[in-house]
Formats: C-alpha cells, sequence, structure tokens
C-alpha cells in the first residue's frame, strides 16, 4: 500500500517536473482608447426617396453617430475614413483583415440599409479584424424617421459586446433649461437625447421648475414645480402630457426621485421649518413618513434593491450623507470626511454612491462605496452638483455654474459627464443653458 | 401661568383650525395645472415587426460560411455562441420580443446567449446588489483582496525563478506583450479578473496553437466581462506575433502560459 | 460681570474696526457682522422704519440681534394693518445644494414666521415659501452678494 503512495508521489513530481511551464503575468497593458474603424453604411441603390430624408447620406449621417457615440465615451478611438481600405459593401461582405490591421484597426463596423415601402431595413456588423472574424451581426426593420434611434441601439450592441457592460447611447436626459439673467432666470423642462439631439420642451417657461427625474422603469418624470407659487412634486408622463400633484401635502414638497421599481416616489415635505423624507406609492396612494427627526433630511435615493435609502441629513450639524433601511430603521452615518457632502445617489450597479461635495469653497462631484469607504473625488469646480448615473453605472452627467461677475454677467449654467475613473470630463451640447440632469433607463431594453 | 396656558392653547387650536380651512391647497381642483408641451418621443410604427427579407438573410449566412472557414484556419481556441437575431425589437413591440426571437431563429444557436444575459442579470442583483452585505462588508472585500494581490506578487517572484527563460528574456517578452494588450477600459475596476492563455511556439515565436484554460468561463453566465479581458488577451498575443523569444532552448519555451491581470492598472 | 466688560470692549473694538473698514474700501456695499449682512443696499421698507428682510450666517437659520429688531417692527406694523397678511420668502446663497438649499430656505422662512407668531401676529396671516439659491436679490459671486442673498423676506399679499 506504501509502495503505490510512494510510487504515485515519484509520479506526481516528475509530472510536474516535466510539465514546468513558464508562465509570465501580464499586469500592464496599453491603455489607450481601442482603435475602430466605422465604415459608412452601404446605402441600396434600389431605396426608395424619402421626403425631408437625404437617403444617399444616411448610411454617412448613421456612421457619424456611431463614431460620435464611441468617441465620447472615452473607450474607444474612431480612426478617419480617409484612411479606410474597402469600399463599404465590400467590406460589409468580408472585409480584408490585413489590410484593416494595416490603418491599426482593432474592430471595424460595417453595415447597409435600404429603404422599401417606407420601411427602413438596416443591418451591421462588428468585426474583430486581430482574430479575422465576426463578433456580432445584426438586422433592424423600422420606419425611416427611426434612423437615428437605430444608430444609437447599434451604438449599444457594439459597445455590450466590446466592453461587455450594456450601452447606455439610447437614452434620453431630461433636464432644466436655464435662460435670462441671473436674478430673472426662465426654467423650462428640456428633454434630448443623450447625444443632444432633439431637444423638446416640455413646460413653457411660466413657472419655476427643478429637478425633474427619470422613472428608471418607464417614461414618467418627477419634478418640482412652482406652479401657483406652491412649490409640489409633480408626476408626469412625457408620452400623454398627464401630470398630477404628488400626495396631499399641506406644504412644499421637493426633491423627489422614483424607487427602483418606479412604483413609488420618495421625496422631502417641509413643515414648519422642518423637512423630512417620505414616500408615496403610485398605485395605492398610501403616503409613509420614513424619517422624523427635527434636522433637515432631504436628497433620498433608493439603492437598487429597494431595502435601503441614502439621503441628506445635517442632523450633525452640517449637511453629510446617511444610509438607512428602507423603513427608515438603522439609520447610520456614511460621510465623515473634512467639508460637507450632499446629493447622493446609489448607482444601478449598487455599488457605490454619488456625491457633490464642498471644501473650502470648491464643489467636488465623487464616489464612494455605500459603507462611505473609498471616497474618490472625481472632478472639481467652482460650483457642480447633483450627479446622475448612466443606466450601466459607467458615468455621471451633472450641472456646472460659472462664478459671474458683479451684475450676474459671465454666469451660465451647463451639462457635463465624466467617467467614474475620473476620466473623459466632457461638456454636453445643449440648445440653451441646462441644470439638474437626470439620464433615463435604455429605451430599447 | 395656568391661564397664559389655556389662552396659549385656546389660540393655537383656532390658528390651527385656521390654517386647515384656508389652505388653499386643500380645496385645490385637480384639474388645475401646469400646462405641459406635450412631445411625441417613440415614433415606432406598427411596421417596425417586418420580418428580414429572406434572400438578404442568404447573403448573410453564406457570408457567414465564409467566415466560417477563415476563421477555422486560425483556430480560435473557443466556441462561442453566435448572437444573430434578425432585429432587436423596438420598444413597443417588448412583449413579443422572446416571442419572436424563439419563432425565427435557430434554437441551439441563440439559446445560450439569451439564458447567458438574462441570468447575467440575475446574477449581477445576487452578486452586486445585496447591498446589506456591501455596507458593512467593503472593508472586508477590500482587505481579503489586498492580501490576494500580495499573493500574486509573490507567485509573480516565484515565477520568474522557476521560468526557463533568464530574466532579462522574460522582460522582453513582458515589455512586448504590454505593448500589443489594448486592455479594455470599461472593465470593472474591482473584479477579480483573471486570464490564463496557454500557447504552443513554433521556433520563430508565431503561434501554432493558443488556448484560453478556463475557456469554458467565458460562456457562462455573468462573465461577460471575462469574455471580454480573454478576447482582449487573444488579441494582444495574436497582434505580438511573432513573439519575441529566445534564439535557443526552444524545448524549454515552446510551451508557455500568458497570465492576463488588468486588476492593478484599472484600479490605478 | 468682567467677562461681560470684556465682551463688551471686544464687541466695541470689532465695531469700531468694521466701521473703519467700511469707511475704507466698502462705504456703499454695506457690512458683514461674521457673515451675516447687515447693511440696508438691498433693503426694501413695508413701511417707513419697517425693512421688510432679515439676513443669515451661512448653513443656519437663528435669528441674529439684529433681525429680531426688525421682525419686531414688522409684527407691530402687522399688528396695526389688522387686514394685511404676508407671504415670508426663505431665500439661500449660491454655494449650496440646490436641493439642501430649498430646505433651509423654508426653514429660514419658518424662523422668521414663528418669531412673529409670538409677537401675536395670527399664523394664518403668515404664509410661507422657500425659493431656495433659485432667486438671487444679488446676482454676482461675491461673499458680500451672498450674504445679501441668505434672507428671508415678508412680502405682502394683499
Amino acid at each position: 500500500m506504501k509502495k503505490i503512495y510512494l510510487a504515485l508521489l515519484f509520479y506526481l513530481i516528475s509530472f510536474n517536473y516535466s510539465k514546468a511551464l513558464i508562465e509570465i503575468d501580464i499586469t500592464r497593458g496599453n491603455l489607450d482608447p481601442l482603435p475602430i474603424a466605422v465604415s459608412p453604411l452601404h446605402v441600396d441603390a434600389k431605396s426608395d426617396q424619402i421626403e425631408g430624408l437625404k437617403v444617399k447620406d444616411l448610411g454617412n449621417n448613421i456612421s457619424a453617430i456611431i463614431e460620435k457615440n464611441f468617441k465620447n465615451t472615452g473607450l474607444f478611438n474612431t480612426l478617419k475614413k480617409e484612411a479606410f481600405v474597402q469600399k463599404p459593401d465590400i467590406a460589409h461582405l468580408k472585409p480584408r483583415f490585413e489590410d484593416w490591421r494595416l490603418i491599426k484597426a482593432q474592430a471595424l463596423v460595417t453595415g447597409k440599409l435600404l429603404i422599401k415601402d417606407g420601411k427602413l431595413k438596416i443591418e451591421f456588423r462588428l468585426w474583430d479584424l486581430t482574430a479575422a472574424k465576426e463578433m456580432t451581426a445584426l438586422a433592424f426593420t423600422t420606419t425611416p424617421s427611426n434612423w437615428r434611434r437605430v444608430a444609437h441601439i447599434i451604438s449599444d450592441k457594439i459597445y455590450e459586446r466590446l466592453t461587455g457592460e450594456e450601452g447606455y447611447f439610447d437614452t434620453r436626459i431630461i433636464y432644466v433649461a436655464e435662460s435670462g439673467p441671473k436674478n430673472e432666470r426662465v426654467k423650462k423642462l428640456a428633454i434630448m437625447d443623450q447625444d443632444g439631439a432633439n431637444t423638446k420642451y416640455l413646460t413653457l417657461g411660466n413657472e419655476l421648475v427643478l429637478t425633474p427625474r427619470f422613472n428608471p422603469t418607464n417614461q414618467m418624470v418627477t419634478y418640482l414645480s412652482y406652479f401657483r407659487n406652491m412649490p409640489r412634486v409633480y408626476l408626469l408622463d412625457i408620452e400623454t402630457g398627464m401630470q398630477e400633484v404628488v400626495g396631499n401635502f399641506p406644504g412644499m414638497t421637493f426633491a423627489p426621485r422614483f424607487s427602483p421599481d418606479g412604483k413609488k416616489i420618495i421625496m422631502s415635505f417641509a413643515e414648519d421649518g422642518n423637512s423630512d423624507i417620505y414616500t408615496m406609492d403610485l398605485e395605492t396612494r398610501v403616503v409613509e413618513r420614513i424619517t422624523n427627526h427635527s434636522s433637515i433630511d432631504t436628497s433620498p435615493s433608493f439603492s437598487p434593491d429597494g431595502k435601503y435609502i441614502v439621503f441628506n441629513s445635517d442632523r450633525s450639524g452640517l449637511q453629510q450623507i446617511y444610509v438607512m433601511r428602507s423603513d427608515g430603521s438603522e439609520v447610520k452615518r456614511i460621510t465623515f470626511g473634512k467639508g460637507i457632502y450632499g446629493t447622493p445617489v446609489w448607482s444601478p450597479r449598487g455599488d457605490l454612491i454619488a456625491f457633490t461635495k464642498v471644501r473650502k469653497g470648491r464643489f467636488y462631484i465623487g464616489v464612494m462605496r455605500v459603507d462611505g469607504t473609498g471616497e474618490r473625488l472625481l472632478t472639481e469646480n467652482f460650483y457642480q452638483e447633483a450627479p446622475s448615473w448612466s443606466p450601466n453605472g459607467r458615468v455621471l452627467v451633472f450641472y456646472r455654474e460659472t462664478k459671474s461677475g458683479k451684475k450676474g454677467e459671465g454666469f451660465s449654467a451647463s451639462l457635463w459627464s465624466i467617467d467614474i475613473t475620473g476620466y473623459n470630463e466632457r461638456k454636453l451640447t445643449t440648445k440653451t443653458d441646462a441644470s439638474d440632469p437626470s439620464w433615463s433607463s435604455l429605451l430599447s431594453k | 401661568m395656568t391661564k397664559s396656558l389655556i389662552y396659549s392653547l385656546i389660540f393655537h387650536s383656532i390658528m390651527i383650525l385656521l390654517t386647515i380651512l384656508s389652505l388653499p391647497f386643500m380645496t385645490r381642483q385637480p384639474i388645475d395645472l401646469p400646462p405641459i408641451v406635450s412631445v411625441e418621443l417613440i415614433q415606432i410604427s406598427d411596421k417596425t415587426n417586418i420580418p428580414y427579407a429572406p434572400k438578404v438573410r442568404k447573403i448573410i449566412e453564406e457570408t457567414k460560411k465564409k467566415e466560417e472557414r477563415v476563421v477555422s484556419e486560425q483556430a480560435p481556441p473557443s466556441a462561442k455562441a453566435k448572437e444573430k437575431p434578425d432585429r432587436i425589437p423596438l420598444p413597443n413591440d417588448k412583449k413579443e420580443k422572446k416571442e419572436i426571437v424563439k419563432k425565427k431563429q435557430n434554437p441551439e444557436e441563440i439559446k445560450p446567449q439569451i439564458r447567458q444575459s438574462s441570468e447575467f442579470e440575475k446574477k449581477e442583483i445576487v452578486d452586486t446588489n445585496q447591498i446589506a452585505a456591501l455596507i458593512d462588508k467593503a472593508k472586508e472585500i477590500e482587505a481579503v483582496k489586498q492580501e490576494k494581490s500580495k499573493k500574486l506578487t509573490q507567485s509573480n517572484v516565484k515565477n520568474s525563478f522557476a521560468t526557463g527563460l533568464t530574466l532579462s528574456e522574460e522582460d522582453a517578452l513582458r515589455a512586448q506583450i504590454f505593448g500589443c494588450w489594448s486592455v479594455p477600459l470599461g472593465l470593472p475596476y474591482d473584479e477579480d479578473l483573471l486570464v490564463r492563455i496557454k500557447l504552443k511556439l513554433k521556433k520563430d515565436g508565431t503561434i501554432m496553437k493558443s488556448e484560453i484554460l478556463d475557456h469554458q468561463r467565458m460562456n457562462m453566465p455573468g462573465q461577460k466581462f471575462y469574455k471580454i479581458l480573454a478576447e482582449s488577451a487573444l488579441r494582444a498575443v495574436r497582434l505580438c506575433q511573432p513573439l519575441k523569444v529566445p534564439p535557443t532552448g526552444y524545448e524549454k519555451w515552446k510551451d508557455i502560459q500568458l497570465n492576463f491581470n488588468p486588476a492593478e492598472m484599472l484600479r490605478g | 460681570m468682567t467677562f461681560n466688560k470684556n465682551l463688551k470692549n471686544l464687541f466695541l473694538v470689532v465695531f469700531t474696526t468694521l466701521i473703519l473698514s467700511a469707511c475704507s474700501t466698502a462705504k456703499k456695499s454695506g457690512n458683514l457682522d461674521g457673515d451675516v449682512y447687515t447693511g440696508k443696499e438691498t433693503v426694501k421698507y413695508l413701511a417707513s422704519g419697517v425693512p421688510d428682510r432679515i439676513f443669515f450666517a451661512t448653513n443656519k437659520s437663528s435669528l441674529t440681534t439684529a433681525s429680531r429688531a426688525t421682525l419686531r417692527k414688522q409684527a407691530t406694523f402687522l399688528r396695526k394693518n389688522k387686514k394685511l397678511n404676508v407671504t415670508i420668502e426663505g431665500h439661500a446663497d449660491e454655494r449650496g445644494t440646490r436641493e439642501y438649499n430649498l430646505a433651509l430656505g423654508e426653514r429660514r422662512a419658518n424662523a422668521a414666521r414663528d418669531y412673529l407668531m409670538t409677537y401675536g401676529i395670527s399664523g394664518n396671516r403668515i404664509s410661507v415659501i422657500s425659493y431656495g439659491k433659485e432667486k438671487p436679490v444679488n446676482p454676482a459671486s461675491t461673499p458680500l452678494a451672498w450674504s445679501q442673498n441668505r434672507r428671508s423676506v415678508t412680502v405682502k399679499v394683499n
């Protein structure tokens, strides 16, 4: 018996020896954005003409949107079209991988489209040029006027295939459009595609509106309106334009946000100078008081599992961030750093909380773990606040205000986005000044 | 004293009553709402449901076949489920999504992909969204991770002694691959991702065979990021061909294993 | 007693310094006590000698001695004009997050309202509204402007 063991042992040792494999750890690499070529989509010559749509340019326009989306992520380097080595239609059938590799592209997007009988048919392929194979291919049929959305959906599919994360291109941002002098600002609810296209105004600007927030599950929005000089939280269906006041509160309600399942609104209600947090169930209309404290409790935000709420309170004397169970129990302070903390928002992934920090007269947008550890300040400025997460939890959008002169000149408000790594800070293009952005979830999910 | 208290009480209750009665909010008509400019946001007609033209599909399949022929020469190390639905359902036909997919797709092809994505979501909820655990355990996780990375660097050192390459030879090879590897920047910085690739090399440093050691993990649900990393590692190896190998000692380095670990970089 | 004396002395010194500095630099822009605005530049009047607004320190809603004096004048004025109702508007400066500022403005307006009520003004004659940082009276981005914007303003309704 012993002998057998020994033999086995010997065998194992010798086996190991013969298999002594050279192992090399690769812990560093190229952090440059991935070089990708987006070939213009080939427009089928048999395509019908559509009024108000330059069908001939559609292939170029769609690829331009895809390129812009990719570039804005900071994760991809879109290569110049002049360097492209194959015609779109031929590349779409089968790229000459060797040639595309010469221009240092690692991935290639090709596609074609056809408009027939009032329908737009688009297909695209994503090629891995180094492995010389197709990574994904999809086709869509829709009405021609939807071509922008299709471009975004294609972007999402490619992004997902290349990064492993859901994309965030087929989304919208609702925000407050601002105009006029600083002390007489006119504010309207506005909505646009994530890339700044298709801006629409939802209110006329007659009353002050603030802090619109998307429902994560549908096209509803909750916001604060000063209609009739009574600041109340409203619920608005942006598709039908139907809206209502949320709850029967005898005073100001503000800082609204939806629960992750979209069925509740959580907000602050101010009574006799004291603001506490309440929820209202949108189906049953049941109002629940969550906090009961003589301090200001505001800016509540649910965790994605709905079990916790992060909020802002000055119960310690200054604004700090607290976490509690969704029934209001087990309140725990999580920020202890120097400075004051506000506007906590739980990431859709659940692992981070984004916040605004004010220290020594400077404003920071940052993220930290949900227990308050691992604080990372992403960006510093004269004034910025109100981060909102992209649906995949990768990017934050927030707003910035500039310092103004004696008479308020030089004042502006604008939307910015930043990757949670702190890279790729970028100003969003809006038609007017803008603040209080809120990112929708994916429209085509 | 008591008199004033009573006065105060009466006064206050009257006040409260008056407040309640006089509050305009209580009597306000629900119709009275600020005007809203309604916006038609999603303009997708019922025509979206038209299936893809069969002729075009044929072409796609043909090219796919051609493609597979090309690919087989290159011998990718692992089979991947191919995702090829004809179209992506747009929002207003959400409900039809699954039916359509089932009907139109070759079920063998599409099934694993669908399962993967749905379970990926489920997994995500279980893994990262257990907030309770996260709140109290983030610190512990951090500690464990630090330990792990310590171990990693230790084994790192060990490896370099055990290899059949000299340190400079190994460094040259490592530096070469550093340059070829485009790290997927979108990877989560806090997930444990390590891709091990085993290579069989020719004498000139070109690759005879490449194999991902845990390749079954690539198609497991919830391992999307692993798959992305593995693909990037494979790309790196291919881009680097021929590898800078020493002119002698082929027997020692003809089999070689590369461990791709982006954790350090993504965290920094 | 000695403490009080010391405090008095200190106060005098601070006061004279403030006056002196006001003479030298900011004659017209008024002055600050701590960071509470004590000037008259933005102040309007409900009636002769009755200022319409009071000012607050950063992130605070407590009433200063000067604010109390102003509110007592307002109370006297409101007692004389029994049919008059007012709205107290609470405001904050632009150096805080929007939502917290809304709550802070509400708290400031209520601080003023509570004080008026202790001076016998019926609560149902006084409504409050908070504008947070939305309606600055001075649009500049300076500590002085911010001090002028941290305010609660009593506005006649009818």
